[in-house]
């Protein structure tokens, strides 16, 4: 084609158009997609890719739709946010994760699913695990997926070098409470010098409170992040330090993982995904010398996550026949395989793909364990603010452990800016 | 050279053939020279201009990124002057900035003129000091966070092999600014080096020769000749670090995470944003806290233009000259 000038300027005025046209809205309001499909986002490593794979040619029980899957990279939040602010081209489903009460403000943004009829599905979810995903006002926001039910690992070799017990039962008899559970650590430590039972004075943290039944604050918004039941995770944190229990590798540093392969992390009361991402990443030469059994201090839960569908979506009956499937007993036990998440409907912990005996943990039935804990963790009220109130607290707890500040100085400069974020938020 | 032959003629016979009596409409005769142009203003004006305004409007409001905007005017921009942490993080990223620059552009310096008298493998060198550059910042840092890492590292294993004591470098306040500031060095010396040769292969032999017959030692001649010659380079150079060097923040995220360490010791202004604004999902604050950065930026650049700029007031070579008549009274 020979590019006159009547032609160059047809076509360049014609792409700036097109450009403008494009940041122009028009007006539309529909989500990603073509007609037949459902859009859906989530982060690597969320879902089941065969599942996935299935629902990419036909979304079961629901007739001539699709599913259309992206995997969002790096700062998922980031990218979900953006499409809801352009409040077009937003997906029909998002994945959500534990953070999901961040996004209660914003509920009328996602279907009710109570309107949807997922009440029928309700028996078959953990108690606590299903009433996370319902705002306050009694709106059902989010479908449960995972959850991240907390255990102790230890190491069964370096346990029976210390001379303690080193079978499950015996360790969760003798460590029931984080009392005892210091004591017996104290024993491995005086054999074993070194030995560790927490990567920093954060995790302590961070588990302790995931045990607990009260969080920062209550469902009708009035901050107890400063009472009697945080102080008392907060001091056991500062007390398992003090102790010299702790191997002082601060979060997001390299140390992390050298301190399991190094065998200084003798026990680790951590939830359920930690395994992978600890010990059988980072030290796979440890297999078959790790054990868990259920954790001191009493069951919690530490992690998990949720489906959404925003109201932009297409095809909510469509929508919710997919997250409904997805999410069913059977092929939750499916995800457990690859990519290990630990189902939230208590049907799968039978399921033969749960109960095979694990090599890794010296062919342990390491699900038993976990089912234990999620069954029988008590569940607590995630605010929309708990993040924001998170990051101060554990900043200062990080100070009390490099010896920066002593520990009553740290939580009175925590809690004051927390009153600083949380009133700037207008949340008290 | 056929095509804008057959474009530009029949424009000019169109102009000249324009009916008497009638004035041409000058907008609809420029109409195609903008059109031409306007790719340019268009996309500028959706990925240049509106971001920016839209950071402005977004800064006096309250948005945590989904629901409606809340307006709050100027609240934003006085939280952030009795904000603690935005200071801290100012005083991080100024601190950060001395301890990598000042090493940075004096080790360029040195560098480049040994790269410069250099007879061999020159351009072996000159590849070899720019490559850091050119390494992802994300593998880097995390190849010095496992030098630097406090119970593991590579340099604290040096210090107790040779009998010290180890340093909690990702730890201490001090600590974690040196890392930093040594991952930025590692990474922009080659590439101010480069620069700064290319200022020196600017400069007239001539010069040198001159220099040679009166006498001058290669100290003299490096601080009287080269220096002042090289003087709109080390501006260009010491400009773009510092404004590199107020954004440091991928150094410190993949270091350290979003907390910024212990203590929030290794936080810049940079990642301070980016936790607000990505972290809290607090946008109208990050957008505050953007605007805060940019006019201390310009700050910056106006003091970097006085001390080492400036036509008439010569004061890098006056300085130089005071120095270099100090030395000479105390060679004597």
């Amino acid at each position: 084609m020979t590019l006159t000038r009547r032609k160059f300027l047809t076509l360049s005025t014609g792409g700036a158009a097109a450009a403008l046209g494009l940041t122009g809205c028009g007006g539309s309001r529909d989500s990603l997609g073509g007609p037949d499909e459902l859009s859906m986002w989530t982060w690597v490593g969320s879902v089941n890719d065969s599942l996935i794979g299935q629902a990419e040619k036909a979304i079961p029980g629901a007739t001539a739709k699709r599913l259309a899957m992206t995997r969002i990279g790096t700062s998922y939040k980031t990218k979900v946010l953006t499409a809801l602010a352009g409040k077009s081209l937003v997906p029909d489903i998002v994945a959500m994760n534990d953070d999901v009460a961040t996004y209660f403000p914003n509920a009328d943004q996602f279907l009710d699913l109570h309107e949807l009829g997922a009440d029928r599905f309700k028996g078959d979810f953990l108690e606590w695990k299903w009433k996370l995903g319902i705002t306050p006002e009694n709106r059902m926001m989010a479908y449960p997926m995972d959850t991240g039910p907390t255990a102790l690992f230890y190491r069964r070799d370096l346990f029976a070098k210390a001379g303690v017990e080193t079978e499950p039962e015996d360790v969760a008899a003798a460590a029931p409470d984080w009392e005892s559970y210091i004591q017996l650590a104290k024993k491995v430590k005086a054999a074993i010098p070194g030995s560790a039972i927490t990567d920093n004075i954060t995790s302590i943290y961070l588990y302790a409170l995931a045990q607990q039944t009260k969080r920062y604050m209550t469902p009708d918004g009035q901050y107890i992040g400063d009472q009697d039941h945080l102080r008392q995770v907060w001091d056991l944190a500062v007390r398992v330090v003090k102790e010299g229990l702790s191997a002082n590798a601060q979060a997001d540093t390299t140390d992390v993982n050298a301190v399991v392969t190094n065998g200084r992390l003798v026990a680790f009361n951590a939830a359920v995904w930690w395994a992978q991402l600890g010990p059988k990443n980072a030290a796979p030469a440890t297999k078959g010398n790790w054990r868990v059994c259920a954790p001191p201090g009493g069951a919690g839960n530490r992690g998990g996550s949720f489906l959404a569908i925003t109201k932009y979506c297409k095809d909510p009956e469509a929508a919710f026949a997919f997250i409904t499937w997805l999410e069913s007993a059977k092929n939750q036990a499916e995800a457990f395989l690859d990519p290990v998440l630990f189902p939230s409907t208590p049907a799968s912990y039978d399921d033969q793909r749960l109960t095979a005996p694990d090599p890794f943990f010296g062919g342990q039935r390491i699900v038993d364990v976990f089912a234990a804990s999620a069954e029988k963790y008590p569940g607590s009220y995630f605010s929309p603010y708990d993040s924001v109130i998170a990051t101060p607290i554990t900043a200062e707890l990080v100070n009390v452990e490099v010896g920066s500040k002593t520990s009553d100085q740290a939580w009175k400069d925590a809690q004051e800016q927390v009153h600083r974020e949380l009133s700037r938020m207008g949340a008290i | 050279m056929a095509v804008s032959n057959a474009v530009s003629a029949p424009a000019v016979t169109a102009t000249t053939k324009d009916p008497a009596g009638r004035p041409p409409n000058r907008y609809r005769r420029a109409l195609p020279q903008y059109a031409a142009i306007s790719p340019f203003f268009i996309l500028f004006a959706i990925f240049g201009a509106f971001p920016v305004l839209f950071s402005i409007w977004l800064s006096l409001h309250s948005w945590d990124g989904i629901g409606a905007m809340q307006w709050v005017g100027l609240e934003q921009y006085s939280y952030l002057l009795s904000d603690p942490k935005f200071w801290a993080a100012i005083t991080n990223t100024l601190i950060i900035w001395v301890l990598s620059t000042v090493p940075m552009l004096l080790l360029a310096l040195v560098i480049a003129n040994a790269l410069h008298n250099a007879t061999r493998f020159r351009s072996f060198y000159r590849i070899a000091y720019f490559i850091p550059n050119i390494t992802s910042v994300v593998a880097v840092t995390m190849v010095f966070g496992s030098i630097f890492s406090n119970n593991f590292g590579l340099l604290n294993a040096f210090l107790q092999s040779v009998g010290l004591n180890k340093i909690e470098w990702l730890s201490q306040p001090w600590g974690i600014k040196v890392a930093i500031a040594t991952i930025v060095t590692w990474r922009w010396v080659g590439y101010n080096a480069i620069i700064f040769l290319a200022g020196l292969q600017a400069i007239p032999s001539d010069v040198y020769e001159a220099a040679k017959v009166d006498g001058a030692s290669p100290r003299q001649t490096f601080w009287r000749v080269t220096v002042p010659m090289l003087r709109p380079v080390i501006l260009f150079a010491a400009i773009t670090s510092t404004i590199g060097g107020l954004q440091i923040f991928t150094e410190s995220q993949v270091l350290l995470g979003n907390s910024g360490g212990p203590g929030g010791a290794g936080t810049t202004i940079v990642s301070y944003l980016y936790q607000n604004a990505f972290g809290a999902n607090q946008f109208g604050y990050g957008a505050a806290i953007g605007w805060a950065l940019f006019i201390l930026i310009v700050l910056f650049s106006i003091i970097n233009w006085r001390l080492i700029g400036g036509d008439e007031n010569d004061r890098l070579t006056s300085r130089l000259r005071r120095r270099a008549g100090k030395e000479q009274t105390d060679e004597r």
